[in-house]
């Protein structure tokens, strides 16, 4: 079998928190880790496709909600807490909005939502919380959202 | 870089699970941490939320790979110490058995590591005269005749005017660019520089632009830029600016393109910082470094930093330059007036080695060891390419990174080779980019042909077991007698 090779241009970002999602193949393993997970879900708990769709996308909206609008710095100590105030949204691209990485991620949610909605016939009470999921994934990744605490929740002292 | 893509996947996907796997474990000490109770209450935590999750999560699994304690001198072959774990990495304890293996990951890139026939008489001679430590600053009365000797002797080696010597070479990075630039100017810095100059940038308040590694074109379009637009805010032209690259990457390999880098600063008027900590003394035909190869004029390059604790075998770091630069420096760095300066045995060796490999002692040995080091390099990186590794780094170059992506692949390539007795220094995040773990060969002149070939058959045979051969294999040629001239020491 022929071995395939991608070229990795080097980068300027300095951030290793935030560096290795330039790299090649980072697209790819998001989504195959999505459709693997939603293959396991069904083997594991035997429902309806639908179904699992939908505990893939609430699943994956409680983790990308943590890892990335929550949990704020960097998970090592080399750049002696330059970060700590950041979420990993806020940091990745240096802070630059609207560039092709936080364009996908911004697509990958909604296009989860479709799938879910689709394969449970958009029916209650999955469509409520799905449409909950893919509302507050979204709102959180708008521009004008950079930096913004609503009401403190997650601001420093 | 060339990335196998199936390995890139897989290696995202192998940290995603030590991620998942960490948190899960986190999580579980923090329930059960709940229920005990705490005798620091009221106190602030040591680390800020997810600070030590990787030390604690990833490093530690492994560790043993990594900070191997060592009880002989760094030559080619040297006593490792054995440690033992009983709470699985959690922590080491060392043992009394050593083992001896061939040494793969010392930067003893002439030889100068063990003893010498030349330096270490003269050394030990000095010590006896001038005590360990010069107790004082260099302004107090730490400058010894060897000091000066010393300076004038690094400075004729290097091709410059004068240089100045501190007693560390990561301070020697740190505490010179705040000294050389501050608020209201900028430095333009190579993304791959090592910390001692992103820390010395960071600390000198000047803005810190970064350009893609050894890429002249960005270098240009970055200068282009921020020269357009001025100082941030006010947008008043740049005091100065200080574009600083290394010469030798110690992670890549590689060589910096200097004739380039040194034209597009002389064209824009910007100042040339280079570091060779890592090619001094190893890379020029007479060992002068990378001006020496690449052919740049010393005086296009207005400020070198080396150090030698890489080809001559002592410690500290020194900056050359012209005689107005270093005067300013001794009545300016802190370092110069406020720390303990060299000790003068480290002194004598450096004194002592740079006679060496200039021919200076009355033998060839210098040159000996500088064409055995490049005939070492050339012809390990090329059984290895050979061999089908994917090996980084230019012709010439000593430091040769085998790339293992994977992070099963680190500690499985370190135990190997370990258990074969050949020791090497595997790294990986965050010293180098997620996906880019690497095992690097640093090659040194003492490492004789034998050496070298059972280096390549333990690195084959554990290379295979373990799965980093990424290119094809070069089919075996017929084995060619290559004409080895026979050195008469």
């Amino acid at each position: 079998m022929a071995i395939l090779y991608v070229r990795a241009a080097p980068t300027t970002d300095l951030n290793r928190n935030t560096e290795w999602f330039t790299y090649p193949g980072v697209w790819s393993t998001y989504i195959l880790i999505l459709f693997f997970s939603w293959l396991m879900v069904l083997s594991v708990f035997a429902c309806s496709p639908g179904m699992a769709w939908t505990v893939v996308h609430l699943s994956h909206f409680f983790v990308t909600y943590q890892f990335f609008h929550w949990k704020k710095g960097t998970p090592f100590a080399e750049d002696q807490g330059i970060y700590n105030r950041l979420t990993w949204w806020e940091q990745i691209d240096s802070g630059q909005q609207l560039t092709r990485n936080r364009k996908f991620l911004t697509v990958v949610p909604i296009v989860l939502y479709l799938i879910a909605s689709h394969t449970t016939d958009y029916q209650h009470p999955m469509l409520f919380f799905n449409t909950v999921a893919v509302f507050v994934l979204v709102v959180a990744k708008f521009p004008h959202m950079h930096k913004v605490r609503i009401f403190g929740i997650n601001a420093d002292q | 870089m060339i990335i196998p893509y199936l390995t890139a996947l897989t290696t995202y996907f192998s940290y995603g699970l030590l991620f998942a796997f960490g948190q899960l474990r986190d999580f579980f000490r923090k329930s059960v941490d709940w229920w005990s109770a705490s005798t620091l209450q009221g106190y602030a935590p040591i680390c800020l939320g997810l600070e030590d999750f990787y030390i604690r999560r990833l490093y530690l699994r492994i560790q043993d790979c990594f900070n191997r304690p060592i009880s002989s001198p760094p030559d080619a072959w040297f006593d490792v110490v054995e440690r033992v774990s009983n709470d699985n990495n959690k922590t080491l304890k060392r043992t009394t058995k050593v083992n001896r293996c061939l040494n793969l990951g010392s930067y003893n890139y002439l030889g100068f590591a063990a003893a010498d026939e030349y330096c270490t008489p003269r050394v030990i001679e000095c010590l006896k005269k001038y005590t360990p430590s010069t107790c004082s600053t260099r302004v107090d009365g730490g400058t010894t005749i060897l000091h000066a000797e010393m300076e004038e002797c690094v400075a004729n080696f290097v091709g410059k005017p004068a240089a100045i010597v501190f007693g560390m070479g990561y301070v020697t990075n740190s505490a010179i660019l705040p000294v050389l630039i501050g608020k209201g100017g900028l430095i333009i810095s190579d993304s791959l520089n090592h910390n001692s100059i992103v820390n010395g940038a960071r600390g000198s308040g000047a803005t810190v632009r970064v350009f893609q590694h050894n890429t002249p074109s960005h270098l240009e379009s970055v200068l282009r830029e921020q020269i357009a637009d001025g100082q941030p805010r006010t947008h008043r032209p740049w005091k100065k600016i200080i574009v600083v690259v290394e010469g030798i990457y110690s992670m890549e390999g590689e060589l910096c393109k200097l004739p380039e880098i040194v034209s597009i600063c002389k064209k824009y008027k910007a100042f040339v910082y280079l570091d060779e900590a890592h090619s001094i003394g190893a890379v020029g035909k007479s060992g002068r470094g990378v001006c020496e190869l690449l052919g740049v004029d010393t005086a296009d390059v207005d400020i070198m930093m080396g150090t030698f604790t890489k080809s001559f075998g002592s410690s500290g770091g020194y900056i050359a330059g012209s005689k107005e630069l270093i005067q300013y420096l001794k009545y300016t760095c802190p370092t110069h007036l406020y720390a303990t300066s060299i000790s003068a045995p480290a002194a004598q060796q450096i004194i002592s080695s740079i006679k060496v490999v200039l021919g200076e002692d009355g033998s060839s040995r210098g040159a000996q060891k500088l064409a055995r080091i490049r005939e070492n390099s050339n012809f390990f990186r090329s059984e290895l390419q050979k061999m089908g590794f994917e090996v980084l780094g230019d012709n010439d170059s000593p430091v040769m990174p085998i790339m293992l992506y994977n992070p099963a692949k680190i500690p499985a390539f370190s135990r190997e080779c370990l258990k074969r007795n050949v020791a090497v220094v595997t790294v990986a995040f965050p010293a180098t980019p997620l996906l880019l773990a690497r095992a690097r060969i640093c090659i040194s002149a003492s490492h004789s042909r034998e050496d070298l070939l059972k280096a390549l058959e333990v690195i084959g045979t554990v290379g295979d077991m373990v799965g980093v051969k990424y290119f094809p294999a070069e089919p075996n040629k017929q084995q060619v007698e290559v004409g080895q001239v026979k050195k008469v020491d």
